[in-house]
């Protein structure tokens, strides 16, 4: 479970005035919103990455910023955080890179011929050939390549929580496709719970249980996503048209490759 | 001023200004200093529980020890060379000609050696950690290490301060030798000073002391400058320019800072 309490930030200008948002334990939640409303920021709250001005964050019952001492330690051990630009470490090999995801107490103990194993493991299930790109650094990989080595990162240390902050972004349809139903198995199979940060609406409707939509700082809209398409206000209405016309235009161009 | 409307402040008082200006430079020097502070207790922190990785220490001393062992070479015997054809040229006939061997040694160990050293490692290894510590900031690596449950201080910051300390007063040694056998010769060229009258008016005047001086500057600028260069990488804002910026300001802050602990030294250990 994570739940947003009344989240303020501001940079120089504001940019989250007053979330509230919960996510139930197990579900797959989207958060759409326009380019620029702060769904990156609210994310980076989760965990203290950005510390809110006001309000608080509580996952799994734990007060990521009133709650002691090792608060933050402990939500950062339970969460894993796919970042929307990769964020790979440049001077690892991608072997490194990945088994970095898996906690340092636990990596400094396991044989290294089990994290081989592992970090394989977790480059099959984002579609990746682990034997191409396992010695190569992330300079050496295309953008999409890194973004699926990025998410490989976060879900080899089996976290409870996943924060995707734009996973599909740049990906072609197979791989969206591959990242979407991976997001679906994490979700069903382990009772991982999922807030996913998407432009891809209709990829989101698809696959989550409930979708909220930030706008202008706080929570434009929290719902399924039969309600988020019949709702009538009209910047929702925009954002489901435009993906229907997205979807459109999408089938028009596959028709002409 | 007929052209201001009644009651409006002049906009470009000199003297205000000033005081703002030494207001703004005050809060921004301690602001500093306090994230210096702040940096260096988290690394000590950090070494006490053990977390500094002994592998990635060594590794950083290479980098900084064995990849900077040619240009301090160059920078030492240049020193020592420099100091001796200028005290050669000041000599008269009133002062003993063995003098200048004290003149030399007395010069590159006490200044010269660490001074240069630094100064030479403050661009080759403090705008290098600036510039790389930034470059993770801006591209969310150092988010990364956090959100993995790893601290940038232990992983990045400690490794980088610690070979600092240990490796410059290795460097510092190797160019304060290099001086001397480098004016040594030059003391034999200029004013045909033989190495024996050399050593006699090196001895004559020297002091145990020295040796454990020129090592405690090196041992203080040996911190300054990861410590500095962390500091201001970890505080990089923006994208790429703001990498360039930093640094630029990595560089000038690190390079006034061992110039004027240089300048304190002699009061606080010279008596
Ligand atoms: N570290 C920062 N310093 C200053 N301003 C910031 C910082 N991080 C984000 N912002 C500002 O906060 C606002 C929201 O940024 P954010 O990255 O969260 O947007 P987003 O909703 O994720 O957009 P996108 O869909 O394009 O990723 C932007 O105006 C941005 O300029
Ligand atoms: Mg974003």
């Amino acid at each position: 479970m994570i739940e947003y309490r009344n989240i303020h930030k501001a940079f120089d200008l504001p940019v989250l005035t007053g979330v509230d948002m919960r996510v139930e334990t197990g579900e797959m939640f989207a958060l759409f919103g326009p380019s620029g409303t702060g769904k990156s920021v609210l994310l980076k709250t989760t965990i203290g990455l950005v510390l809110p001005d006001m309000g608080e964050v509580e996952v799994d019952g734990i007060s990521v910023y009133r709650g002691g001492r090792g608060a933050v330690e402990a939500v950062r051990q339970k969460v894993g955080y796919v970042f929307q630009h990769s964020a790979l470490f440049d001077s690892l090999h991608v072997f490194d890179n990945v088994a970095m995801g898996i906690p340092e107490d636990v990596l400094a103990r396991m044989p290294r011929n089990e994290t081989a194993v592992k970090v394989w493991e977790a480059l099959e299930l984002v579609n990746l050939e682990p034997r191409e790109i396992l010695s190569k650094i992330p300079s050496e990989l295309s953008g999409g390549m890194k973004k699926r080595v990025g998410i490989a990162r976060a879900i080899i240390g089996r976290p409870e929580v996943l924060l995707w902050d734009e996973p599909t972004t740049g990906l072609d349809p197979i791989n969206t496709a591959a990242v979407e139903r991976l997001i679906e198995q994490l979700s069903t199979e382990l009772q991982v719970t999922s807030l996913l940060v998407t432009h891809d609406v209709e990829g989101g409707l698809m696959i989550c249980d409930r979708v909220a939509m930030l706008d202008s700082g706080t929570i434009r809209f929290c719902g399924t996503p039969d309600e988020f398409r019949a709702c009538p206000d009209p910047v929702v209405q925009a954002f489901v048209d435009r993906a229907a016309a997205e979807a459109a235009l999408d089938m028009v161009s596959e028709s002409y490759d | 001023m007929n052209h201001q409307s009644p009651g409006a402040l002049p906009r470009h008082n000199a003297i205000t200004e000033w005081f703002a200006g030494v207001g703004r430079t005050t809060y921004i020097t301690l602001e500093h200093a306090g994230g210096l502070g702040i940096l260096f207790g988290q690394i000590v922190v950090a070494i006490v529980s053990l977390k500094v990785s002994i592998r990635s220490v060594l590794n950083q001393m290479y980098i900084m020890g064995i990849q900077s062992l040619p240009i301090v070479l160059v920078t030492g015997s240049l020193a020592g060379i420099v100091t001796s054809q200028q005290g050669g040229y000041q000599m008269t006939s009133a002062v003993p000609d063995y003098v200048l061997g004290s003149l030399v040694v007395e010069t590159v160990v006490l200044e010269m050696g660490p001074v240069l050293t630094a100064l030479v490692l403050v661009g080759r290894i403090g705008a290098r950690i600036t510039a790389e510590l930034g470059t993770m900031v801006v591209s969310e690596q150092i988010d990364a290490f956090k959100s993995l449950g790893r601290d940038p201080v232990a992983i990045l910051a400690a490794p980088r301060v610690i070979a600092g300390v240990l490796v410059l007063p290795l460097l510092v040694g190797i160019a304060d030798l290099i001086g001397i056998l480098a004016g040594v010769q030059a003391a034999n060229i200029t004013v045909g000073l033989g190495q024996e009258s050399f050593y006699f008016g090196a001895r004559l005047f020297w002091h145990s002391w020295d040796l454990t001086y020129s090592a405690t500057k090196a041992i203080v600028f040996g911190l300054s400058i990861p410590l500095i260069s962390v500091h201001m990488g970890l505080k990089t804002k923006g994208g790429a320019e703001g990498v360039g910026l930093t640094t630029t300001q990595a560089v000038m802050f690190m390079t006034l800072t061992i110039l004027i602990l240089d300048a304190m030294f002699p009061p606080l250990l010279l008596n």
